[in-house]
């Protein structure tokens, strides 16, 4: 690839201007990433830390949770390996003003969910008004000891644990006994959470079970979230795809003099086409090597408001997405080099 | 002994009414330690005839061969090879790479063949030439007569049995021009090689051993 380096180093600006462009569109892709799977983690990261399979719900529901009521002989004619929740959505204040809207979610302690919830700090208790809540109320203010109080009720939880990665539908989750949901909303079970799937003669009429994927998907406002994004990633693509080829068909259409006579000289145009590509793939993992670093700078340097998520796995098919597409993007100036015959430069 | 021979060759471009007759019924013959000069005004066919030559295009009748081997019914890689190994180009223009110094114009040649002459070859040849002080410059930092000399240089390096030149001394004044094909005839002569340059310049005829004249695509052996 002795040919494609020293074009590029002798190219300076060029080739530069060509990286800058790819590093723009690639920055922006990451971040638009970041945004989405930080979003996404905002709405399902407490469903996927229960680490289950299955939901039950009421067959009106629409697959949402606080849409779902099961019938105590519902509940009962399911298998008891089950979590059952309760939920309310609600806004919940300290003794000393701080406020957090949040999601009371109310489980057994003897339940797999409970009993798989990780603590950062405090301890695991949610016997007598004790609630274990998300780590996003200790970045707000929040303490070990401090007492929540509900909205509209005078209930009064107390904080004793933190466990990360504790939000449902942009909210917060506080982890409560059934106890304590009590005096909040009567009892009702909103959903029976299973570790398995459960076969479809198991599950009483009246009610229906949703893969917890499909459940995360019916989440409020999380596909059209979802989707938005992933059409904004997609164009993005699109426009990395059609910048590398107009800018490499550019650079191709200007040299073809000397890439004719360089077949004329007894270069193959199989050399010609491999430097191309060899070029399109330096670029590329040079832009997105520097996207990714900035990337990472300002999801670090973003308020802690902002729900950015850049990890390991976004990085490596965001990176591999965008060498493909300038790979891609350097097939048309690939048909003009193949083009290229020597005896009309050389005819004239 | 090298040869490069046309037997019977003809060209024609197009169909119909738009059908032209570049070459008609070439018979052509060059031998080692030759340099033959081709001559002819615009349009005569010269260039047609070298590009044949070099096997850039095929004849429409004909065979042009090589050491006794048909190169018109070699395939095209077959074609880019022997150019590659047998065969060195010397044009009028864009004959070197733009991006790469004298002396990586030669390295680009051993890694496309995957040799390693640049050290003691580059410099015998390049000194030979009076290019030596030249290894670090660029193409655009050189005089037409210097860029011609390298490209002369580059020619050679791969030791072609032929050298093919287009109008190479089209871009220098007449001190130059001879000095080029001086320099041409002494390598025909000294390193036994096929030498054709095709030209409109009939000040240089003296130069060569042979000289042809191509007019209207019908080719005639110049009494000197």
């Amino acid at each position: 690839m002795f040919l494609a380096i020293k074009e590029m180093l002798h190219e300076k600006l060029r080739y530069s201007l060509i990286v800058a462009l790819i590093f723009l569109v690639s920055y922006l892709l990451i971040i638009l990433t970041g945004l989405a799977t930080g979003l996404a983690n905002l709405n399902k990261a407490a469903i996927n830390e229960w680490d289950a399979s299955s939901i039950v719900l009421n067959s009106d529901s629409e697959g949402r949770l606080q849409q779902s009521f099961l019938s105590q002989d519902e509940v009962a004619s399911l298998p008891n390996n089950g979590t059952r929740i309760s939920q309310y959505s609600t806004l919940v204040k300290s003794e000393n003003g701080l406020k957090e809207n949040a999601q009371l979610v109310a489980l057994d302690s003897k339940s797999f969910i409970f009993k798989k919830l990780k603590i950062t700090s405090g301890s695991k208790n949610i016997r007598n008004n004790a609630g274990v809540v998300s780590d996003k109320f200790k970045s707000d203010g929040f303490k070990i000891g401090d007492y929540l109080l509900v909205a509209n009720s005078s209930l009064r939880i107390k904080i004793t644990g933190f466990t990360p990665r504790a939000t449902l539908s942009a909210l917060p989750v506080v982890y409560i006994s059934p106890d304590t949901i009590q005096s909040l909303n009567k009892g009702v079970t909103n959903a029976v959470v299973f570790k398995n799937t459960l076969n479809n003669s198991k599950i009483p009429k009246g009610t229906n079970q949703l893969s917890i994927g499909s459940f995360i998907n019916k989440l409020p406002g999380y596909s059209a979230q979802q989707l938005t994004f992933n059409f904004m990633i997609g164009f993005l693509y699109i426009i990395i795809l059609i910048v590398i080829s107009i800018f490499l068909y550019i650079l191709t259409v200007q040299k073809l003099p000397n890439l004719g006579v360089l077949k004329a000289q007894g270069v193959s145009t199989q050399y010609l086409v491999l430097s191309t590509l060899f070029q399109s793939f330096i670029m590329s993992v040079i832009g997105v090597i520097i996207a990714i670093i900035l990337g990472e700078i300002t999801a670090i340097t973003l308020p802690s408001e902002v729900p950015i998520v850049i990890d390991k796995s976004n990085i490596i098919v965001t990176g591999i997405g965008i060498i493909i597409m300038s790979l891609l993007g350097a097939l048309i100036p690939i048909r003009q080099i193949a083009k290229v015959d020597p005896y009309k430069i050389i005819g004239g | 002994m090298s040869n490069l021979i046309f037997d019977s060759v003809t060209k024609i471009f197009g169909e119909g009414s738009s059908k032209y007759v570049a070459l008609e019924n070439i018979n052509f013959e060059a031998e080692s330690g030759q340099l033959i000069l081709v001559v002819g005004p615009s349009g005569s066919g010269k260039t047609t005839f070298l590009t044949i030559a070099g096997g850039l295009q095929t004849p429409t009748n004909g065979d042009v061969k090589i050491n006794d081997s048909t190169i018109n019914s070699l395939s095209k890689k077959q074609q880019t090879k022997l150019r590659l190994e047998k065969i060195g180009f010397v044009l009028q223009s864009y004959n070197l790479v733009p991006f790469l110094t004298v002396e990586e114009q030669f390295k680009f040649v051993d890694k496309l063949k995957s040799q390693n002459l640049t050290e003691q070859k580059m410099h015998e040849l390049l000194s030979d030439l009076g290019l030596l002080e030249l290894l670090k410059k660029y193409p655009n930092q050189l005089s037409g007569g210097q860029k011609q000399r390298v490209a002369i240089a580059r020619a050679l390096y791969t030791d072609p049995d032929y050298i093919l030149a287009d109008e190479p001394t089209a871009a220098l004044d007449t001190d130059r021009s001879m000095k080029v094909i001086e320099l041409l005839r002494d390598l025909a002569h000294k390193r036994n090689k096929i030498i054709i340059v095709v030209t409109h310049d009939l000040r240089l005829k003296d130069m060569a051993d042979k000289v042809y004249q191509i007019i209207d695509g019908k080719m005639t052996i110049l009494e000197k």
